[in-house]
């Protein structure tokens, strides 16, 4: 663990990737206490406030601090998106392994059918379930991890089936290791890496997706501070108050960033041939 | 044997859209609230409920309801919208002509500056051009549409006042005006897929240019425009068909979004405003053609490539 | 020296690494090529004999920085040349013939389009005459109908046929000096005799200065008029092949001329082999591939591929007994099959068990028959540290009196020569031949009775190979272990093993005598492959 944290930290993208990710950590942990207002609080004198020493990022049409509402917010995008992958990826890997590893005529059929089931963009995947069950976070949370579960049973299936045809795989089974051996202790430590890799990159994926939703009313509600709603209300004010729309975007697009490159870094800080 | 493989292909195309629309079928059914209330409102009499509920054939079993659902869909019937009372095939299928202009412009956008890009990017590979491209990617990759399209909205209409706002006006009337419509839509779209595609482009052509058959080319004294044109673009790029196919998945998704900020009337719109409405008939019809969309785009890009690449023998 | 067509000149290279000293990786190489000879340069990984061929070609990675030196070609120093002149040469006065020809050949353009580009490039010609002169190169080299052959592409033909249309192509321009790199690795045995006959023609013919790079002394000595041999970037010694092979000079050629596997060299004792039978196989026939129903009703052929086909084979208590074929013999499939890797129809009848399937494989036949693979990397779990993966066969099998895990583990690396503080390393930590000692510390960790050694040596040095023996030899000695020793080289096989099992596309087709195969050798197919080997011997008297 101390030596992946240490490759991690000498690429430029670890570094960047982490510190990025260790501030919005801090924002979904300490948020509500860092915040100086309350974020529901509203105001009519303190309307359309540029950002000043007093509201380090303005107030919005009802008076509420910006910045607070980004902290608060944080945690309601990005909680809920991490959970979202972190379900997916569970189901996703104990599904792909267990088809890589019976094989045959049972892998191909789930295999085609999660193909099948991956020609619904996710986008409009998630449209179809939360027209179902409502407008809600909670909904939202839940299309998208079911429509992450196919990507993430594919990924979990390639790598597991690589892992498969190792010769230390081989080499457990001549010896006449026990089935749950092999896959626990021989394939799982060498496809866990791969995955932990594309689920970080896929919480990025995550995080717009649910804010896309949020944007388009059909995730997260009024008042909450989610950060794509803010976007949303904030299109007809964009004359008065520029930094109400532009704010809650690029922290959407920096947390998105900081993943990525978290990602990205993983993928070699994890591989231990790359040392 | 490419005609049997051709075949299996074609059956899986089948078979996934069979699976899509069981499972669009299946989760719109999963609604709690009684199709016969949202339809009549809740002071409604009992008989009225029954009248309806006989009518829309909500008593059959689930899977009756499937099946006639399903027939009509194959007869092009998609049933009738429950929001404006209009048979929703009609709708949908105009809705669908302008969705893919505007798919089409965005694609065509997209390869024109995702390929070039991708390909500089490798050959320049370590350099300040390929940083500058990685750097370009990840913001790229990072901005959801909602935000370059708004933003892109405010500067371009409001701001700079050199393109139009919102609306869509048909080719056939007004050629000038309209591609003016259709210019940022398809640009919002088109970033988002640039940032992806350039990465995934940039990262084949370096695998090809340092393959072995390319370091024999450079030792045969070959000049390097040779190598890059003929020896290598033609190994690199046919990966880019996947890939782009792939991405068009994204590409429906990201015309949903754009539609509903430019107020394009496209299919896109026709499903968000369905969402709001719970107009199940167009849910349903709006997703499964896209998902059609989708599915058949992949198995074009499948038979493209087997035709282009002669390595594969699908015995 | 003057009319030396290459020449090199005190020339040192070396890597420039980001966090540490420069690795030296050529230092002070002078050497020099005639017209019409072939150098050998011989070498084990590491020692620089490819970058030397590189640089040469000018071909330098990135952080490669030169020191010192001139290369000359025919008096002009390729150091001082600039790009444009670089890329006039190569292709054409200097060229190259690369190890692997499928992976150096364009697989999207034909045969024909990437010899006509040399043609087009270095001989002036236009698209018409070069097709023209490309077809007539082709049938020089002996390949039959060139015509279509150009219209071809390298999937569609053998990797012998690739590599003629390699070598044609770099002898269309007419090149004053050729590097070989390997050229035979790739190919099996008896198409490299094959190319190696056409090499010697066409130098005739030609009159070619020829560097030829090789790890194989054997070979190199066979092919070569002189013999350099280079150790971690230095030349050592240089002498013609016979004097190397027969009275070698400096303490590491005569390190690796012991390691040459000879036939002639037997390294088994002469103690008769136990009459028990351990290990009988009868009628074993492996199949792969799937012919379903799907499948049966249209029609289609049976996908199935018989990787071995009717095989009948017996070891014997502390025998050894090698098994030879080239890729595709089914040698391998043999040993998957034994250890229950891959299913089998047939009987084996291993101490009195009769199995009919892998099914009826339990705990007690696979403590006692334990297998070793060809790829140490990969046969090594590379997140287990070497202890764990040392101990787990003690888990699965019990541990020996008296010792508790920690003490057998460290025994058994004691046992196979490498320090007891290797339990806590990775196995990426270690060297190929390491790993490859811990593969066999972790077979013998309950001394088995029967142990399947697949290619285990193939991919290393010939040094460390002869450590390895060396190593299964002093083991066997202590248990009486049986070995079924798969392998591809015949020297090495004829020095060791008691009977010797030639296998071919699946069909076993004689069982010889260790030591005297060539005496015995029946079937034509041995014939050819026994003639077409490399061997000490042959290197000291063909250039009487």
């Amino acid at each position: 663990m101390r030596d992946v944290m240490k490759h991690l930290i000498r690429s430029p993208q670890g570094a960047v990737g982490l510190f990025i990710l260790v501030v919005a950590a801090l924002m979904v942990c300490g948020g509500a206490h860092i915040a100086p207002y309350d974020p529901e609080s509203i105001s009519i004198l303190a309307r359309y406030k540029a950002p000043s020493a007093e509201h380090w990022f303005g107030t919005d049409q009802l008076g509420r601090d910006i910045f607070s509402r980004v902290m608060v917010g944080a945690r309601a995008t990005i909680v809920l998106s991490l959970l979202a992958t972190l379900m997916s990826m569970v189901t996703g890997a104990v599904i792909g392994t267990a088809s890589a590893y019976l094989g045959g005529k049972t892998d191909e059929a789930i295999m085609r059918t999660m193909d099948a089931v991956m020609s619904i963009p996710s986008l409009l995947f998630a449209l179809l379930i939360v027209s179902t069950l409502g407008q809600s976070s909670f909904n939202a949370v839940l299309a998208i991890t079911i429509a992450f579960v196919p990507g993430m049973v594919r990924i979990a299936r390639s790598v597991s089936l690589a892992a498969r045809q190792q010769d230390y795989v081989s080499a457990a089974i001549a010896r006449g290791e026990a089935t749950h051996y092999i896959i626990l202790r021989e394939m799982l430590p060498n496809i866990v890496a791969p995955i932990i890799v594309e689920a970080t990159i896929r919480v990025a994926f995550a995080i717009m997706l649910f804010a896309t939703l949020s944007f388009l009313g059909l995730g997260a509600q009024p008042p909450e501070p989610e950060w794509g709603l803010m976007v949303s209300e904030a299109r007809a004010y964009f004359f008065n108050a520029p930094w109400m729309m532009l704010i809650p975007g690029v922290a959407i697009a920096l947390v998105a960033i900081g993943f990525n490159l978290l990602g990205d870094g993983l993928r070699d800080a994890l591989n231990p041939r790359s040392h | 044997m490419t005609a049997s493989y051709l075949f299996k292909r074609f059956m899986l195309v089948i078979y996934t859209l069979l699976v899509v629309s069981l499972l669009v079928f299946g989760i719109t059914q999963l609604l709690p609230a009684d199709a016969a209330v949202t339809l009549l409102g809740q002071n409604a009499t009992p008989q009225a409920l029954a009248a309806v509920r006989a009518r829309l054939g909500l008593n059959d079993p689930a899977w009756l309801q499937y099946w006639h659902w399903l027939r009509g869909v194959l007869h092009g019937d998609f049933g009738v919208s429950m929001r404006n009372g209009l048979p929703v095939a009609p709708t949908i299928m105009a809705a669908l002509g302008r969705s893919l202009l505007l798919a089409v412009c965005a694609l065509l956008l997209m390869l024109v500056v995702a390929i070039p890009l991708g390909i500089w990017a490798a050959v320049r590979r370590g350099k300040l051009a390929d940083m500058l491209v990685s750097v370009l990617s990840y913001v790229g990759i990072s901005f959801p549409e909602f935000v370059t399209a708004t933003l892109l909205l405010l500067l371009f209409a409001d701001v700079w006042q050199i393109l139009p706002a919102t609306g869509y006006v048909p080719l056939t009337e007004d050629f000038r005006g309209g591609i003016s419509h259709l210019i940022l839509p398809s640009v919002t779209v088109a970033m988002i897929l640039v940032a992806h595609v350039s990465r995934m482009v940039r990262s084949e052509m370096v695998d090809v240019l340092q393959t072995d058959y390319i370091r024999a080319a450079h030792l045969k004294g070959l000049s390097r425009r040779r190598i890059l044109w003929r020896h290598a673009l033609r190994n690199g790029l046919l990966p880019t068909i996947t890939i782009v196919a792939l991405d068009v998945g994204y590409l429906l998704g990201g015309i949903v979004v754009v539609e509903e900020i430019f107020a394009i009337p496209g299919i896109g719109r026709e499903l968000i405003v369905a969402v709001q409405a719970r107009d199940l008939p167009t849910i349903q019809a709006g997703v499964l053609i896209l998902a059609a969309t989708y599915s058949i785009v992949n198995f074009l890009a499948d038979l493209a490539y087997v035709f282009l690449d002669k390595r594969i023998s699908y015995a | 020296m003057s009319d030396a067509v290459l020449a090199i000149e005190n020339y040192s290279l070396d890597y420039l690494l980001p966090q540490s000293e420069p690795l030296q990786v050529l230092q002070d190489i002078s050497l020099s090529v005639q017209r019409g000879e072939v150098v050998g340069l011989v070498g084990e990984s590491g020692s620089g004999k490819t970058t030397l061929g590189w640089s040469v070609m000018r071909y330098m990675a990135a952080n490669a920085r030169e020191r010192s030196g001139r290369i000359l070609l025919a008096g002009e120093d390729l150091c001082q040349m600039s790009a444009p002149q670089l890329e006039n040469l190569r292709g054409g006065k200097l060229g190259m013939i690369f190890q692997d020809p499928g992976a150096s050949l364009n697989p999207t353009l034909t045969l024909g389009e990437q010899i006509t580009e040399v043609l087009i490039r270095h001989r002036g010609l236009d698209a018409r005459q070069a097709l023209e002169l490309g077809i007539q190169l082709l049938s020089h080299v002996e390949l039959k109908n060139p015509a279509a052959m150009m219209k071809r592409y390298p999937h569609q033909v053998s990797g012998g046929e690739k590599q003629r249309v390699l070598i044609a192509t770099a002898f269309a321009c007419e090149p004053q000096c050729l590097i070989f790199d390997e050229p035979t690795t790739a190919l099996d045995v008896i198409s490299s005799a094959q190319i190696l006959a056409l090499f010697a023609r066409l130098r005739e013919e030609t009159g070619v200065a020829s560097l030829y790079i090789s790890h194989d002394l054997a070979l190199v000595s066979a092919v070569a008029d002189r013999v350099c041999v280079l150790e971690k970037g230095h030349i050592v010694e240089q002498a013609t092949a016979r004097t190397l092979f027969l009275s070698p000079q400096h303490a590491y050629t005569q390190k690796l001329v012991a390691a040459v596997p000879d036939p002639a060299h037997r390294l088994t004792d002469a103690t008769p082999v136990s009459a028990q039978p351990l290990l009988s196989l009868q009628n074993i026939n492996i199949d792969y591939g799937r012919h379903g129903l799907l499948d049966r009703l249209l029609r289609r052929e049976n996908g199935k591929t018989r990787a071995a086909s009717d095989v009948s084979l017996t070891v014997h208590r502390g025998e050894i007994v090698g098994v030879v074929g080239e890729s595709g013999s089914g040698k391998s499939s043999l040993a998957k099959a034994l250890t229950g890797l891959v299913p089998f129809s047939g009987k084996v009848d291993f101490n009195g068990y009769n199995l009919s399937g892998r099914a009826e494989m339990d705990k007690d036949y696979r403590r006692r028959v334990q297998m070793i693979f060809q790829h140490p990397d990969a046969s090594l779990n590379p997140r287990q540290r070497i202890g764990e993966i040392i101990a787990r066969p003690l888990r699965l099998y019990g541990l020996p009196e008296g010792e508790n895990e920690a003490q057998a583990v460290a025994r058994l690396l004691e046992d196979v020569r490498l320090p007891a503080s290797f339990a806590r390393r990775f196995p990426h930590e270690l060297s190929g031949g390491q790993k490859q000692r811990v593969a066999i510390a972790r077979a013998f960790a309950h001394p088995p009775e029967l142990v399947i050694c697949d290619e285990i040596t193939a991919a290393l040095d010939v040094s460390v190979q002869a450590t390895v023996i060396e190593l299964l030899l002093e083991l066997r000695r202590r248990y009486g272990t049986a070995y079924l020793f798969i392998t591809h080289d015949l020297n090495l096989v004829r020095q060791i093993a008691h009977r010797v099992a030639v296998m071919y596309r699946g069909d076993l087709l004689e069982v010889l005598p260790g030591e005297a195969m060539a005496q015995h050798a029946s079937h034509d197919y041995t014939k050819a492959l026994l003639a077409a080997v490399h061997t000490p011997e042959k290197a000291i008297t063909e250039h009487l």
